[in-house]
């Protein structure tokens, strides 16, 4: 039993907003009242529930083909040193797993969605997220250039397409279901790439970009998954893509859906030379289409490393970059891409890219519907976030900041004429209320009776980054996990999948094609329950 | 692969003897996606310093004067990127000038290519440096087509470590956790060179044998040294070992995972049930041992 | 006798990892490999469920597994530099672990990718 005493309480989901009041924990549960128990003495401090990452990539194939190419960044990353509580470790732009868990609550973060698994090495993404401990986890599953899919999207078999997507999901043992570049990695196995939204995917006689979103948007509904389908629009990172995004958005036909790092997918220019920020008009297009939500993939200068299941997109920044390059493809369903990049203030594709992530968060008038993410490690590591914050709450440190880009630049933004500045409550929203309602995690991103007991208590400070960089507490599932901004105890999270609901003869459809396709036993394809640890399974019926 | 592969060459490596499904299960015997016609829609190319049985499967052979490779990479990037190459300097390598230029044709020419690279290629003369060119030559290529390079990794489940390491540690071998955090330095924490300058002062043997492999000055640190074994069997390393524990053999008598050499994890199901304990087991056994040392001595 | 049949068994023989083997077992060894090539055949063949070896040896002498598990623990602990060595043909798990023993003890770890 734990009280938090005499905070100042920021839960927006309740509609309490700096309130000072008391928070009540018993058996990892928010509750009413307790009777004896530990006391946190809050007064002066400010209580948040914990932050949830709707957009990150901390396990898997991909992040870990990327940790094996960047040996040199390590050498110079913040070593995690083993102790009586934590594992050895390596934090930098691809923290090792158990570091991940440490820095993420180490921050007041306590539950991330890893948003980028193939079902074929989800079995591989789910042992890493075994090790990292302190944050539950849910995953999304990568469906939009799977084969099998694609081919009953254009034959229109939408019925059979909606019980075959409903199988991997359980199959991956996710949570939802991404779409990358729908068409476009497909396309790339043969290095082509699918940019025209309503032509049809190279190998398809009909099918488009547009029939994927669509297709894939509606099943999701359909399903009631409680996340939305969750979309990395076609054209990521190019000059001009703000119309492939906008046409997204219609494409979509009203159904729900998550746009990732939306940053990405709003510029204009012809090319490199001419590439400009048109956040304006992707913020006006989404304040007026509810059924989305989205999150930032805000950028910060400095070193990371870039990594997507986007193959052409990876190979385009190798040629403009000439530096490494990583290249994996899975069979039938995805591919990935890996290359190391730095972000420069001078540059001005860059300081675009890093006006644009901000402008979109402070142009979207519903804090609700965006949340804060960096596409880590793509746009920066997540441990930058509070430096984002800092940006968001402060007006005249990001004038500073402004003032310091290129003069050719600040004549491609806007971000210079935004005045808005984030409340400490809507903040609440961007990290934990927001992106809990956007993964439809009812439990989590609140500090109601019944929530989670994920609470993140932090000490007010002038200084934003080191305010949000060293809460004073963290509570996870009800335990102190940190306190005096030190870490004092490792839990170990749960994996939240969901399994909706299908007809299980649909194994006879997929089984056939599965042998004619791919090189491994069907049988051996799922992931077991007992693989996962710590699963709780949501049951959705239809 | 099996569904897109046109071309697909194999670097220093017998796969014909050392991985004998590798052709009928993933490469060229397979009918895929976009490879109806199966082995009559692949071309195959191996180049090796001998002649291998697995040059019968192939459909031209590429003979490389033992420890060339590193050159003949590099004089390939050239070719492909139009470069003029010095045929004189190609001839010194074992091969002819229009051999490569033949070889760079069909690179650029095929759909999807796939370059294997064994470990003829990545443990002979130039070691990395060879799997970088490899690399580099692959990634080059895409500026042409599509084309991938992947190593064939001879050791079961070699490629599990290497996975496991990447994530926990960051690094994909020779980790040196002295310091309580992960150091890398390929050359200065690998085995042999820690086991013949005689750095360590015990050895934990898993799931190989190197009494039987490793050169001499490195066997006779491991017997000059305690070293302990968890082994199926006896092996020659648990002769001059102070402690060997049998286990369960892998996939035979103990469950678990082991990755496929493309990071694809695979269930075992192990069809006996044996009488030994799992190397999971016994390992976790002596670290909860180490612990309560460690709290004692505390 | 209780033949055993398994479906869908991998084998670990080489990096291949095949997962589409049969294998019968009759309780003790294994007498049928479908699918298996000749490098696998032999792999699973060479294994039984018998009490072959003995179960720990310190010395060479006999011992149990506890006192073998003390032994090495003493000596990983006494160790300025242990070293973790091999990691090929062993699961996934034990590697885990054995990361985990290499970190505690301080040493290094080390597979065949380094030779």
């Amino acid at each position: 039993m734990l009280r938090i005493k005499g905070g100042k309480v920021y839960d927006p989901k309740n509609g309490v907003d700096g309130v000072v009041r008391d928070v009540c924990i018993s058996g990892g549960k928010v509750v009413a009242d307790v009777d004896g128990g530990r006391v946190i003495d809050g007064t002066g401090l400010i209580v948040f529930p914990g932050g949830v990452d709707v957009h990150t990539h901390v396990a898997g194939a991909a992040l870990n083909f990327a940790r094996g190419l960047i040996p040199e960044q390590h050498r110079n990353a913040h070593p995690i040193v083993r102790d009586h509580i934590r594992r050895a470790g390596i934090v930098g732009a691809t923290p090792t797993t158990f570091a991940t868990g440490y820095v993420y609550a180490g921050m007041g973060w306590t539950t991330v969605n890893e948003a980028a698994v193939p079902v074929l090495s989800a079995k591989h993404t789910h042992e890493e997220l075994r090790d990292t401990p302190m944050v539950d986890k849910t995953c999304c599953v990568l469906m939009a250039n799977n084969e099998m899919m694609l081919d009953l999207l254009e034959a229109g078999d939408h019925e059979r397409a909606r019980q075959v997507l409903a199988w991997h999901v359980w199959a991956a043992k996710a949570y939802g279901v991404k779409c990358v570049n729908p068409g476009g990695v497909e396309a790339w196995k043969f290095g082509k790439d699918a940019k025209q939204l309503h032509e049809p995917v190279p190998g398809y006689k009909t099918l488009t970009p547009a029939d994927i979103v669509s297709g894939m948007a509606r099943a999701c509904d359909e399903l009631r998954l409680p996340h939305a389908v969750h979309l990395h629009c076609n054209n990521l990172g190019a000059p001009g893509n703000v119309s492939t995004t906008l046409d997204t958005m219609k494409a979509l036909e009203g159904h729900r859906a998550h746009l990732a790092h939306l940053q990405y997918h709003a510029y204009g220019g012809d090319d490199w030379a001419t590439f400009r920020s048109e956040s304006a008009k992707i913020a006006e297009a989404f304040n007026a289409n509810t059924n989305l939500t989205c999150d930032a993939g805000a950028v910060l200068f400095g070193t990371t490393v870039t990594i997507t299941a986007d193959g052409p997109w990876q190979h385009l920044l190798y040629q403009l970059t000439g530096k490494k390059w990583g290249n994996l493809d899975v069979e039938n369903e995805t591919g990935c891409g890996v290359v190391p990049y730095v972000y420069k203030e001078k540059n001005i594709v860059n300081a675009v890219q890093w006006a644009v992530g901000l402008e979109l968060m402070l142009l979207i008038d519903d804090p609700w519907r965006v949340s804060l993410t960096t596409d880590h490690p793509n746009g920066a590591p997540f441990w930058r976030y509070p430096e984002i914050l800092h940006l968001l709450m402060n007006a005249d440190f990001r004038k500073e900041q402004i003032a310091r880009l290129p003069e050719k630049a600040r004549s491609r933004i806007i971000l210079d004429q935004l005045t808005r500045e984030y409340t400490l409550g809507e903040i609440a929203i961007l990290c934990s209320a927001g992106p809990a309602r956007a993964l439809g995690l009812e439990h989590k991103g609140h500090l109601g009776v019944g929530a989670d007991a994920d609470v993140a208590v932090y000490h007010a400070e002038q200084d934003i980054t080191k305010m949000f960089s060293h809460p004073r507490y963290v509570i996870k599932g009800g335990e102190v996990v940190v306190e005096e901004g030190e870490l004092r105890q490792s839990v170990e999270g749960h994996a939240l999948a969901v399994k909706p609901s299908y007809d299980p003869q649909v194994e006879e459809f997929i089984r056939p094609l599965f042998q004619q396709y791919y090189t491994m036993s069907f049988e051996n394809y799922p992931v077991t329950p007992d693989r996962v640890h710590g699963l709780q399974v949501n049951e959705l019926s239809n | 692969m099996k569904n897109r592969a046109d071309l697909i060459i194999y670097w220093g490596g017998n796969p014909a003897e050392c991985h004998p499904r590798h052709f009928t299960k993933y490469t060229i015997m397979q009918k895929g996606r976009y490879i109806p016609n199966g082995r009559k829609g692949r071309t195959m190319v191996l180049v090796d310093i001998r002649e291998t049985p697995s040059a019968k499967a192939a459909d031209v052979f590429l003979q490389v004067r033992p420890g060339k490779d590193f050159e003949v990479l590099t004089a390939l990037r050239a070719v492909v990127k139009g470069q003029r190459v010095d045929a004189a300097s190609v001839a010194d390598t074992g091969l002819s000038l229009e051999q490569l230029t033949d070889l760079a044709n069909r690179m650029k020419a095929c759909r999807f290519g796939v370059l294997f690279f064994g470990m003829g290629l990545s443990m002979t003369r130039g070691k990395h440096m060879n799997s970088a060119a490899a690399l580099t030559l692959a990634a080059e290529l895409n500026a042409f087509t599509k084309f991938v390079a992947m190593p064939m990794r001879g050791h079961g489940n070699v490629t599990g470590a290497d996975v496991i390491m990447r994530y926990t540690t960051a690094y994909p071998f020779g980790v040196n956790l002295s310091r309580g955090y992960p150091r890398f330095n390929p050359g200065e924490f690998s085995t042999i060179d820690l086991l013949v300058r005689g750095d360590n002062d015990a050895t934990l043997v898993l799931g190989a044998d190197p009494g039987a492999t490793m050169p001499q000055p490195a066997i006779r640190h491991l017997a000059n040294t305690p070293t302990i074994v968890l082994d199926p069997k006896v092996t020659h390393t648990s002769r001059l070992a102070k402690v060997h524990i049998t286990t369960a053999a892998t996939g035979i008598t103990a469950p678990g995972t082991v990755y496929r050499m493309d990071e694809i994890p695979l269930p075992l199901r192990p069809p006996l049930t044996g009488p030994y304990p799992t190397d999971e087991e016994v390992m976790r056994r002596i670290r909860e041992a180490v612990q309560r040392k460690e709290q004692v001595a505390a | 006798m209780n033949l055993t049949v398994v479906k869908n068994a991998t084998c670990t023989f080489c990096g291949c990892v095949c997962d589409d083997i049969e294998l019968h077992a009759d309780g003790t060894r294994i007498t049928e490999t479908k699918g298996a090539c000749i490098l696998g055949q032999s792999w699973f063949k060479n294994h039984t469920a018998e009490h072959l070896y003995p179960d720990a040896l310190i010395d060479g002498k006999e011992a149990t597994v506890d006192e073998a598990v003390d032994a090495a623990a003493d000596i990983l602990h006494a160790a300025h530099l242990p070293l973790v060595y091999g990691l090929s043909n062993t699961t996934c798990e034990a590697q885990r672990e054995a990361v985990h023993l290499a970190e505690i003890v301080g040493g290094v770890i080390d597979s065949h990718t380094s030779l």
